[in-house]
């Protein structure tokens, strides 16, 4: 019985393939019902079903699969002719022959499910239309070539294609292929390409085998590492290590070769997903697959299927229009639906591409408000393609459904949280009428990958390098310097301010950060957010053998050289998994187990302001320092912003070594003496000023602006945040020093007028008496 | 009535009390291992420990049993459950103890808090109690959600 079982689990196996092959086929057969080979192949694949069911004992799938082949005998012959009634009801003999699959798989047997009715349906078809004076499609003089099947990586809208005619339509027009031709250009068939992928070439393994094979290699990359880093002098041995070694590299790759599947196995259900969505949501849709042979590994594969499913379910359904309402736009009348994928710099791209109504934003907009999200004046500031990205907040569409934010939404937050929990990420852009484009991108494989280790403490850390930009060395006499006071630390980065971290004390390894002046920052860089992790050093010891400090980017500015380790990623339990800053742990060359850093788990823990999440580039944001602030509060609690272009430095005094001179307060730095403008006396309403905050002790908080001839201080209560505007600025009328309003960090942040503060420290105290234009920022 | 179901378990010893759990879920004995400590891990959670390929969770028994810290050492009870593997630390390994169901009596009451909930029955054996263990339990009172442990403190900028 046991052997029984093991044939039972092949044939279900080897059936769910035909089953896929049967919906290529049939796609295909509807786009050319005069395709013989096409016909002959899915006979052939309801035979093999139905004389393996026959051989199981398993009747309903044999009753099931002879009417079907009984069907499709008389279309072979002729008697009946492809219409949308035949092939409605073959589909639903697929699906049927699919559901009592799943069924024996999961139950060993059939089941209660009854198809008898199908099985009569399927009889009538054949039966019924045979009455019909028969129309003979099949000529076996046409000697059509066979098409290239659907999934190859040529633009194929031929096989994908698909004039999606309800299957009631009365009198639906026969010729559906004609209708895909002017869209997409069929490409040339190539006749080496069979119609079906070789077998001999390959041949069935375990995913459980291959999985252990992976194991071993990695337990290999690992001892190899270890020997590698002994130290030898016996030359005999060094040549031995060294073949080892080069073997060792091969073997890996070739092993995590083994686990890389062509997308094809999630884009080839799509052509049945698009036609059984087109024909239930009333589109005309036709669907171009491009770069289905684009490989990564198998267990991202599943993990996008999915996502991606749901992508294009609501292309289908919320993007691309009735064909009427696209007609009466001047469009035609068949939406088109573009999947790509592609490789680009070590990641996996797919785009979900529709060609529909768009994202309506102000209905985003709208609801961002009403769920709180935001305030409305910072939305109505917000620019659309940062409207469109609340999207994927959690529960944004949930609430709305599908009419009210015209359903664009639905579910996009969990397409995001997946894609994230494999290392992805998802963006989306969209215009009015032009149609909608979601583009994912994946790792290659999430199994072994270049790292960068560093030490933290007595700890060290293992950060994916696939993140990290560029190394930055502090020194506590010149270079670049950890600045900024309170809660808002950042580095300056070639005139970024970038913010960063402290790991020792995110992690609590220590109660004060010890490598302010002394460690690295490695800047990384995540869902296109840009931070830096403070640690004492990378790791450089020799037992990192793959060390390769040429692939960093070339901005890398360490003095030693960047050690990347190849490390295997091992999971380390749903306990620590739930902490959500470590995504796994390795073993290095000395055998010591190392924590990976979940860079995403760690911005959220950090909870940098999502406001600093900026854009993607692509978004079409005009990248630039200018858009990047410097937000404040003031003693009086005003909240304000300065363009980041405009800091030069950041500095802390005690209050008490302000002095004053002339009416103007000034601070000594270095050499020279800075005049000190508190930002509330610049903010203030004309009349008297207010009282001067009280000069015992205290620490001033001052951000440095100019910095010629000593510059010019503003004293301000409090750092609060680097952040990206979501917002034009809102020319201020009104308010004195105020150039205008901005949406930072989701908040309303008075933008200071620069022209302001500089006439503030060259004139004394009087209230910006000759007042420059407020657009005098953009420096 | 057929003969009683035998259950089969490894005794070890933590703060001087026996406990066991069922032999069935043991994966191997480890006299020690270098512990590599994860930052805001729960507490009975002593780190990670490699083991041919592995990567293992080592719960500090004394911790998740509420008792005071032992000497450094200790061996690592290697479970494998559900899929999952994790060490749990004992003080020292005892026998394999075969013992009657029916000679194993349900917890007293007061057991039911955590960590103690992880203790199904109790064994009178000649010389002491055993307490038997479910690891499943240990690993669900370790995995009870928690407060968000970053925003305890204010982590961002180590100021």
């Amino acid at each position: 019985m046991s052997d029984n079982r093991e044939f039972i689990e092949e044939f279900l196996v080897e059936s769910g393939e035909n089953l896929d092959q049967l919906d290529r086929d049939l796609l295909a057969l509807e786009e050319r019902p005069d395709d013989p080979q096409r016909l002959a192949s899915i006979f052939r694949t309801v035979h093999t079903i139905k004389g393996n069911s026959g051989f199981f004992g398993f009747s309903k799938l044999g009753a099931l699969t002879h009417s079907g082949e009984h069907l499709l005998g008389r279309l072979r012959d002729g008697t009946i002719r492809l219409d949308d009634r035949v092939t409605g009801t073959l589909y639903s003999m697929v699906d049927a022959v699919r559901s009592i699959l799943q069924t024996i798989h999961h139950t060993g047997v059939e089941g209660e499910a009854d198809f008898r009715e199908l099985t009569q349906t399927l009889a009538a078809v054949a039966a019924g239309d045979a009455a019909v004076p028969a129309v003979p499609l099949i000529t076996p003089q046409a000697a059509v070539p066979v098409e290239p099947p659907v999934q190859t990586a040529v633009r194929t809208g031929g096989g994908a294609a698909g004039t999606a005619v309800p299957d009631d339509a009365p009198a639906p027009t026969p010729a559906p292929s004609a209708a895909a031709q002017p869209i997409v250009p069929v490409p040339v068939p190539d006749a080496a390409r069979p119609a079906t992928p070789p077998a001999d070439s390959s041949i069935r393994v375990d995913v459980g085998l291959l999985a252990s094979i992976l194991d071993l290699v990695g337990e290999l990359v690992l001892a190899r590492n270890e020997l590698r880093s002994l130290p030898t002098a016996d030359p005999a041995l060094e040549g031995v290590i060294h073949r080892i070694n080069t073997v060792t590299n091969s073997l890996q790759s070739a092993a995590v070769k083994t686990r890389m599947q062509p997308i094809e196995h999630v884009f080839s259900k799509f052509p049945r997903t698009v036609r059984d969505l087109a024909v239930s949501c009333g589109r005309e849709v036709q669907l171009v697959i491009d770069g289905a042979d684009t490989e990564l590994d198998r267990t991202l594969i599943e993990s996008i299927r999915d996502p991606l499913t749901h992508l294009v379910r609501n292309a289908i359904d919320h993007g691309i229009e009735p064909p009427a309402t696209r007609a009466a736009h001047g469009k035609p009348r068949a939406g088109l639906l573009q999947l790509r994928a592609f490789h680009e710099s070590g990641q996996v791209t797919i785009e979900v591409q529709d060609d529909g109504a768009g994202i309506p934003v102000e209905a985003v907009r709208a609801k961002a408000v009403a769920r709180g999200l935001l305030e409305a004046d910072a939305a109505a500031a917000l620019p659309d393609d940062r409207v469109l990205q609340f999207i994927f907040e959690p529960g944004f569409s949930t609430a709305a459904r599908v009419t009210s934010v015209s359903g664009r939404g639905v579910g996009m937050d969990v397409v995001k949280t997946n894609i994230e929990a494999i290392g992805g990420t998802v963006d989306i852009a969209s215009r009015p009428g032009r149609g909608t484009t979601v583009r994912v991108r994946v790792p290659l494989t999430l199994a072994i990958i270049p790292a960068l280790v560093v030490r933290c403490g007595t700890e060290r850390f293992a950060i994916p390098q696939a993140a990290v930009g560029e190394l930055v060395s502090l020194r506590a006499d010149g270079g670049p310097r950890i600045e900024g006071l309170g809660d808002a630390t950042v580095i300056r980065v070639r005139g970024r301010l970038v913010p960063v971290i402290f790991l020792d004390t995110f992690l609590g390894l220590r109660t004060v950060p010890a490598a302010r002046d002394t460690g690295t920052v490695v800047l990384v860089r995540v869902d296109d957010h840009e931070f830096g992790l403070v640690v004492d050093g990378t790791q450089t010891d020799v037992s990192a053998p793959d060390a390769a400090a040429g692939d960093l980017r070339t901005g890398v500015r360490h003095p030693e050289a960047a050690s990347l380790s190849t490390i295997v990623v091992k999971p380390i339990g749903g306990l620590l998994a739930q902490l959500g800053i470590y995504s796994g742990a390795t073993v290095l060359g000395d055998g010591g187990v190392v924590l990976i850093l979940d860079l995403r788990g760690i911005l959220r823990a950090a909870d940098l302001p999502p406001s600093q999440r900026h854009p993607p580039a692509t978004a079409g944001s005009a990248a630039g320092g200018t858009d990047t602030y410097l937000v404040c509060r003031t003693d009086a609690g005003r909240r304000i912003a300065l363009p980041l272009d405009a800091v030069v430095r950041l500095e802390q005094f005690d209050r008490r070594s302000l002095q004053t001179a002339g009416g103007r307060q000034l601070v000594q730095r270095g050499e020279g003496f800075t005049p000190v403008i508190d930002a509330d006396t610049l903010l203030a309403p004309p009349g008297p000023p207010p009282a001067p905050a009280a000069a015992d002790g205290g620490a001033v908080n001052l951000i440095v602006l100019d910095d010629r001839r000593g510059g010019i201080g503003l004293a301000v209560g409090r750092i609060l945040d680097v952040a990206a505007a979501e917002s034009a600025l809102q020319p201020s009328l009104a308010a004195t020093g105020v150039a205008g309003t901005l949406a930072v960090g989701g908040q309303a942040t008075e933008l200071l007028d620069l022209s302001v503060i500089a006439a503030h420290a060259a004139g004394g105290t009087g209230h910006a008496a000759a007042r420059a234009p407020a657009n005098a920022l953009s420096s | 009535m057929a003969a009683p179901r035998i259950i089969r378990s490894c005794c070890f010893l933590v703060g001087g009390e026996r406990f066991a759990v069922s032999a069935a879920d043991v994966a191997e004995v480890l006299r020690d291992g270098r512990i590599t400590r994860v930052p805001h891990a729960p507490p009975a959670v002593l780190g990670l420990v490699h083991l041919r390929g592995r990567i293992v969770p080592v719960i500090d028994m004394r911790r998740q049993l509420g008792l005071p810290d032992g000497v450094a050492g200790g061996t690592h009870l290697v479970l494998r459950v559900a899929d999952e593997w994790y060490s749990l630390l004992v003080d020292e390994m005892l026998d394999v103890l075969e013992v009657p169901a029916d000679r194993i009596e349900p917890p007293a009451r007061t057991a039911s808090e955590p960590p103690f909930d992880a203790v199904t029955g109790v064994f009178a054996a000649a010389e002491s109690l055993v307490h038997f263990l479910d690891p499943q339990r240990i690993m669900q009172s370790l995995a009870r959600p928690r407060e968000p442990f970053l925003q305890r403190q204010g982590v961002l900028h180590g100021g």
